[in-house]
């Protein structure tokens, strides 16, 4: 390798930004390319090419969640037990049932009946800021935009939406010192949403309302139903993919935009290429950078021989930049088309489940912002967060003009 | 050529519907209904369709003796 070697699921290395140009090269050289780590890390195959991240997402049969979960990090075996009861971490058919439990609740007819709730909760959060010279771009307007939506999804009192902004920061920023009193604390974060979430279904049992928690907890049409842990582990899902996701598309979103402000003026006088633009941000963020899988068996990726029990982590980010499938792919270009970016996943069992969700709060953010707050400057240096899994913005200060 | 959906992996996400509108529909309970199996000239907006979708919930039989 000519460029210095990066270690690639050293957090210390996103808090400074996304390796990109180590990851050309390694698209160019060594596409499925072996990282070693400390124990007890068992090292893993880097999967860095758009084609090789597609094929092993489709196919879960080879490539599971489950064995060791999706997650980079490898965990004792208990807390590998508990990570299992979320969705993320199954395979099909465990998988397939749970989620056909919740899906119905995602796809674009249902997730269209919020456009006129999620557009209220945009205006709401431009007021708010309207006044004020300078605001944190990160707290007070993309911070609160999931959090707001999942709030009116599951009836959540408004009252109670920063316990989901500290819940949320506790489990996903497990690697910076700043969200984590000790390394325990996702821990005890995880049981206050499980004890959270309990009331929250013991309130609808009582008093059933029409909406998701409601339909949760009671039977479906083939009288199947979540169980306790299933529901609670389903909430702590929407708290860290519902969330923390959106946030940071949007950050980082608006980021890209004040650094490429020729951008932000396109949009501010072409308002129809929202719909494009939103599909750059999540191709030039990816907000999720990394999956894990584990092979069940000896496979070959990428001209790569890969043996059973190997582990190999999906780099989105990568993947979003490969020069074989999209132009320039280190211009941001709003006007990209087709952009087809794999942010929500390569597809397959784990394809997002909140993309169209995510995609609308996106558009309907990005538009409300541009109507009624052109001009937004940076104030400061945006500080990331300290993760190999989420890209993050913990603060970004910002001038409105 | 036959278009074969996977009912319990299909998620109504409208990708093949928006390919394929003359084949594929989902209706007002986003059940996903095939209209007709395609002809010549709708085959390859079908490919599309099948490569487009995200829960790779469908299929294509192509038969040897078909024209196209």
């Amino acid at each position: 390798m000519s460029t210095a070697s990066v270690t690639l699921h050293d957090p210390d290395v996103y808090e400074q930004g996304v390796p990109h140009a180590f990851f050309a090269e390694l698209r160019r050289i060594e596409p499925v390319y072996w990282q070693p780590e400390d124990p007890p890390g068992r090292g893993f195959w880097a999967v860095t090419r758009y084609d090789d991240v597609v094929a092993v997402s489709r196919d879960a049969q080879t490539f599971s969640s489950y064995a060791g979960t999706a997650m980079l990090s490898d965990f004792d075996d208990d807390v590998v037990e508990l990570q299992r009861a979320m969705m993320v971490n199954m395979d099909p058919p465990d998988h397939t049932r749970l989620r056909n439990l919740v899906n119905r609740g995602f796809t674009p007819r249902m997730v269209g009946k919020l456009e006129q709730g999620i557009r209220d909760i945009c205006h709401g959060l431009v007021d708010e800021i309207a006044e004020r010279r300078q605001v944190d771009f990160v707290h007070d307007i993309a911070a609160q935009l999931p959090l707001a939506v999942i709030a009116e999804l599951m009836g959540v009192p408004d009252t109670d939406r920063e316990k989901l902004y500290d819940w949320s920061n506790r489990m996903i920023g497990f690697d910076d010192p700043e969200f984590q009193v000790e390394g325990s604390d996702g821990a005890v974060a995880a049981s206050e949403i499980f004890a959270y979430a309990n009331e929250l279904a013991d309130r609808r049992r009582a008093e059933p309302r029409d909406d998701i928690v409601t339909k949760l907890i009671q039977p479906d049409a083939n009288g199947d139903v979540l169980q306790d842990l299933e529901f609670n582990m389903f909430f702590v899902l929407l708290i860290v993919a519902g969330n923390e996701t959106t946030r940071n598309a949007a950050s980082g979103g608006m980021l890209a935009f004040l650094e490429h402000p020729e951008q932000w003026r396109k949009l501010r006088e072409n308002r129809e290429l929202v719909p494009t633009a939103v599909e750059e941000v999540l191709r030039w963020v990816s907000p999720v950078m990394d999956f894990r899988r584990t092979a069940t068996r000896d496979a070959v990726i990428g001209g790569q021989d890969i043996a059973e029990g190997d582990k190999l982590v999906l780099f989105y980010p990568s993947a979003n930049r490969d020069e074989d499938v999209f132009d320039n792919p280190d211009v941001f270009d709003i006007t990209r088309d087709p952009n087809p970016h794999i942010s929500f996943g390569g597809g397959g069992p784990h394809f997002c489940l909140g993309a169209h969700l995510a995609r609308l709060e996106l558009r309907t953010l990005f538009e409300t912002l541009a109507d009624r707050v052109p001009d937004l400057r940076l104030a400061g240096p945006a500080r990331r967060l300290r993760s190999n899994f989420i890209n993050g913005i913990k603060e970004m200060p910002v001038r409105l003009w | 050529m036959r278009v074969i959906v996977d009912y319990d992996a299909c998620e109504a996400n409208g990708l093949c519907e928006g390919y394929a509108p003359d084949v594929f529909q989902l209706d007002d309970e986003d059940q996903l209904h095939v209209l007709a199996q395609p002809g010549v000239d709708a085959a390859e907006r079908v490919r599309q369709a099948v490569r487009a979708c995200p829960k790779v919930a469908l299929s294509l039989a192509e038969f040897a003796d078909e024209a196209g």
